[in-house]
C-alpha cells in the first residue's frame, strides 16, 4: 500500500458516521478490535465498509474496500459492494466494470445481475439492461413490484412496457402499482377496452367501488364514449350510497360525490 | 457352514437393515410453531424440524377432536401449512407432524415468561403437543381487541425478557389477539442465528397462539433484501401480498396491509423499499388507504417520522435520510388518507405525539398554534384523551408514537434529549405498548420492564 493509501485509509477507517447509532459504534468497535487482532483479514475490511455504506459514509467504505481488495481481489461479495457503492455514487462506468468481475465471480447473483442492469440502462445500454433483468428475475422467487416498474420504464414504445408487465401478473398477482402503470399505458395506447377490463376488475376486487367506477367514466370520456360514461358516474354515486354512513359523510366521499354529480351532468 | 445358512444369513441382515430404515427419522421441533397470515378464514402455520419430514398439521375444534389434517407437499426441515375455510373468531386446536417430539420449551419462558392468558394450561412444547389460535373476526365487526408493540426486541437480553414479562403479567388471562414487530426484532445482524435466540426462543408461547405480524428494520435488514424478496426476515415470516388479508394487493412481503375486526394495519418498509414520492410503496400505500372501510387506520414502520432519543430525526445523515423521506413523503398521504396512529420503533425510546397534523419538517419549523390538533384532556384517572370525528377526515390529526425500547433504553449515563416539541411525553425507558381497540375506542398504554404504566391516551370517534 502506498504512503498515500495508507494516509487515507488511516484517516477515514477511523471515521465514524454522522449522527451514528450506539449499535454502530458497537460494531465499528468489534470490527476495529478484531482487525487489530488480525490486521490482514480482508472480510472484516470487507465487513466495515458494508456498514459504512449502510450509512452512506461512501468515503469510509470505499478506503475499507480498497483495502480489503489490496488483501484479496477475490473476496466473495467484495466486488458486488464496491459496484454497489460505485452506483450509489454516481460513478456508473466504473460501477459497470466491478458488476462485470462480480457477475464474472458469481454468474447467478440476482442482486449483481439487477445492479448491472441499473447501470447499464443509466449508461444508456438499454438492450442489454433488459437482458440482465430478465435473466435476474428468473433467479428469484419473487421479484418485487419495484423491478418489474423498472424494467417497464426502460422500454420506449408503451406496447413493449406492458408485455413486460404480463410475467409480472402472473407471478405476483393483481398488484397494485403494476396494474396502474397497466392502466396507464393502456389508455396511451388508447386500447380503450383492455383498460376497461382492467378497471372491472379493480372494482370487483375492491370495498370502494366508487373509485374505480369514476376512474372507469374517465376512460370511457377519453374513448368519446360519453353516454357510458356518464353511466359510470353514475354507477359511481350509487356505490357510495351504499357505504356505511360515517363513510358517506366523510369530506372526501362529499367531494367525490360532488365531483361524480358535475361529471355525470357535465359529460356530453 | 452350508451355503444356504449365508442365503438365510444374508435375508436375515438385509430384513433387519430394511427394518432399520424406514423406522421414522425421530425429528425435533427446534423453532415454533408460528402463526402467520391470519383472516378470519385462513391461518398460515410453520415450524422448522432439525430433520426433514412431511409437513403436516391436525386440527379441529377441541383438543381431544382434531378431525382434520392438512399435509403440504414434499418433506422439508422449514414446514408452512395454510389451514383454509376456518370459521371466523373461533377457537381451533391443532398439532404439527403425524407424531411430532418437540422440543422443551426455552430456558426461562415456563416461569416467568409464560404467557398466561395466551396460552392454555395444557398447550406447549415439553407438556402436550397440541397448541391453539383463535382465527381473527369478520373484517369490518367491532369486537376488543388487543395488540401487543414491540420496537426493536431483539437483544436477547434481561431487558428483553423484563419487558415480556410485565406484558404477559399485566395482560394475564386477557388473551392478546395479534401482535406486531416494529423491526429490528433480532440484534445484531438480523442472521437465523439471531432471530431464533431473539425471537423464536424467546417468545415461544406467543408466536404458537398470537398470529404475528412485523416489518422490517434496519438490523433486520443486515441479512435480507427487499427488492429480491429474500434473506433471513423474509423466509422467517409469512405476510399476504395479493390483499388476501384485507389489503389491496402489494406484490411483497415488505410492505402489505391487514384487517383485524374494525382495524385497517399498514405496515410499510422504511428500510429497504424505494421510498420516493412516486414509488411503488406509494403508490400501493394511497391505493390501500383509499380502499380501505375500517374504522381505524393503524400505520406501523421502523424508522419514525420524529423523535429524538437514540436517534434525532433533524439529522438529515441519521439512518441515512429514512427518517427524512418517512416524514416528508409518506406522512403527508397517511394524514390525508385518515391514518389515526403511526408506531415506529428505531429510536430505544418512548414518545408519543398530541394528535397533530401537517408537521413535515424539523422540529424547528413545528408550530404548535397549527400543528397540534388537540392537546388532549387528562381524564381523573390519568387517561389522555382526544377526539376525532367517526367520518374519516384527512388531516383531522393523528398520534405519532415511538416505542422503541422493547430490547433496550438508551443511554442512562448519557441520555437522548428527548426534547422534539411534537410529543406529549418522552421517556428514556425500556418497555412495549398494548394497543385495545374497543369499537370507537382505541387507547395505547406504555408498559415499562418495571410493569409501571407510564402514559396512557385514548382516541375517541365520535
Amino acid at each position: 500500500m502506498s504512503r498515500r493509501t495508507n494516509l487515507f485509509v488511516l484517516a477515514l477507517l477511523s471515521a465514524t458516521p454522522a449522527g451514528a447509532h450506539p449499535e454502530i459504534q458497537d460494531a465499528l468497535e468489534r470490527l476495529t478490535t478484531a482487525l487489530a487482532a488480525t490486521p490482514n483479514e480482508a472480510s472484516l475490511y470487507l465487513e466495515r465498509g458494508e456498514l459504512y455504506a449502510r450509512h452512506d459514509d461512501w468515503p469510509a467504505a470505499e478506503a475499507n474496500y480498497l483495502r480489503a481488495a489490496e488483501l484479496a481481489p477475490r473476496l466473495p461479495r467484495l466486488a458486488l459492494a464496491r459496484g454497489s457503492l460505485a452506483l450509489a455514487r454516481g460513478q456508473v462506468s466504473a460501477a459497470r466494470v466491478l458488476l462485470d468481475y462480480a457477475i464474472a465471480l458469481a454468474p447467478s447473483d440476482p442482486t449483481a445481475l439487477i445492479l448491472r442492469a441499473r447501470a447499464l440502462a443509466r449508461l444508456g445500454l438499454t438492450p442489454d439492461a433488459l437482458t440482465d433483468y430478465t435473466q435476474a428475475f428468473a433467479l428469484l422467487a419473487t421479484p418485487s413490484p419495484e423491478l418489474y416498474l423498472e424494467r417497464a420504464a426502460l422500454f420506449a414504445s408503451p406496447a413493449d412496457a406492458l408485455r413486460s408487465l404480463a410475467d409480472a401478473f402472473v407471478r405476483l398477482g393483481p398488484v397494485i402499482s403494476l396494474q396502474l402503470r397497466a392502466l396507464d399505458l393502456e389508455v396511451a395506447l388508447r386500447r380503450f377496452d383492455d383498460a376497461l377490463t382492467r378497471v372491472d376488475l379493480l372494482t370487483s376486487a375492491s370495498e370502494r367501488r366508487e373509485l374505480w367506477l369514476k376512474r372507469r367514466g374517465d376512460i370511457l370520456v377519453s374513448a368519446g364514449r360519453h353516454a357510458e360514461a356518464r353511466a359510470a358516474y353514475v354507477e359511481a354515486q350509487t356505490a357510495i350510497a351504499a357505504l356505511p354512513a360515517w363513510l358517506v359523510t366523510s369530506p372526501d366521499t362529499v367531494r367525490l360525490s360532488i365531483e361524480l354529480t358535475r361529471l355525470a351532468t357535465t359529460t356530453p | 457352514m452350508p451355503p444356504y445358512h449365508h442365503l438365510r444369513y444374508i435375508v436375515a441382515v438385509t430384513i433387519a437393515l430394511c427394518a432399520i430404515f424406514s423406522l421414522p427419522a425421530a425429528t425435533t421441533v427446534i423453532r415454533g410453531p408460528y402463526l402467520q397470515s391470519a383472516t378470519p378464514t385462513s391461518m398460515v402455520v410453520r415450524w422448522r424440524t432439525d430433520n426433514t419430514e412431511p409437513s403436516i398439521v391436525r386440527y379441529g375444534l377441541t383438543r381431544t377432536e382434531l378431525t382434520t389434517t392438512v399435509k403440504a407437499e414434499g418433506i422439508t426441515t422449514e414446514h408452512f401449512v395454510h389451514l383454509s375455510n376456518l370459521k371466523p373468531n373461533t377457537r381451533y386446536y391443532y398439532t404439527m407432524g403425524a407424531e411430532p417430539v418437540a422440543k422443551p420449551a426455552a430456558a426461562g419462558t415456563k416461569k416467568a415468561g409464560a404467557a398466561p392468558a395466551a396460552a392454555e394450561a395444557e398447550d406447549g412444547p415439553g407438556k402436550a403437543p397440541t397448541s391453539s389460535f383463535v382465527t381473527p373476526p369478520e373484517s369490518g365487526s367491532s369486537q376488543p381487541t388487543r395488540v401487543w408493540v414491540l420496537g426493536d426486541p431483539g437483544t436477547k437480553g434481561d431487558t428483553q425478557r423484563a419487558v415480556r414479562d410485565q406484558y404477559y403479567k399485566f395482560t394475564d388471562k386477557r388473551a392478546t389477539d395479534l401482535w406486531l414487530l416494529l423491526g429490528d426484532n433480532a440484534y445484531p445482524d438480523g442472521t437465523d442465528t439471531d432471530y431464533q435466540k431473539a425471537i423464536f426462543e424467546m417468545y415461544p408461547e406467543t408466536l404458537r397462539t398470537v398470529p404475528v405480524w412485523s416489518c422490517l428494520g434496519n438490523h433486520d435488514g443486515k441479512s435480507a433484501n427487499s427488492i429480491t424478496q429474500s434473506g433471513v426476515y423474509y423466509n422467517a415470516f409469512t405476510f399476504p401480498t395479493r390483499g388476501e388479508a384485507g389489503g389491496v394487493a402489494s406484490g411483497t412481503e415488505a410492505y402489505y396491509s391487514f384487517d383485524y375486526a374494525n382495524t385497517h394495519f399498514i405496515a410499510l418498509d422504511s428500510h429497504d423499499s424505494d421510498r420516493s414520492l412516486d414509488g411503488a410503496m406509494m403508490t400501493w400505500l394511497k391505493a390501500d388507504l383509499a380502499a380501505t372501510k375500517r374504522d381505524w387506520i393503524v400505520a406501523f414502520f421502523h424508522h419514525p417520522t420524529y423523535t429524538k432519543g437514540t436517534h434525532d430525526s433533524d439529522k438529515d445523515s441519521d439512518s441515512a435520510g429514512r427518517m427524512n423521506d418517512m416524514r416528508q413523503n409518506f406522512l403527508p398521504v397517511l394524514e390525508a388518507g385518515g391514518v389515526d396512529l403511526i408506531l415506529t420503533g428505531h429510536s430505544h425510546v418512548y414518545e408519543r405525539s398530541f394528535l397533530l397534523d401537517g408537521h413535515y419538517g424539523k422540529s424547528t419549523t413545528f408550530n404548535a398554534a397549527t400543528m397540534v390538533k388537540q392537546k388532549g384532556e387528562v381524564r381523573a384517572d390519568g387517561v389522555v384523551v382526544y377526539r376525532k370525528p367517526r367520518a374519516r377526515t384527512a388531516h383531522f390529526g393523528d398520534i405519532n408514537v415511538v416505542t422503541g425500547s422493547a430490547g433496550h433504553a438508551g443511554s442512562k449515563t448519557k441520555p437522548p434529549a428527548l426534547n422534539h416539541p411534537a410529543f406529549y411525553i418522552s421517556l428514556n425507558e425500556a418497555g412495549s405498548s398494548v394497543l385495545d381497540i374497543d369499537g370507537l375506542h382505541l387507547t395505547l398504554t406504555f408498559l415499562n420492564d418495571k410493569g409501571e404504566q407510564r402514559d396512557r391516551f385514548t382516541i375517541i370517534k365520535e
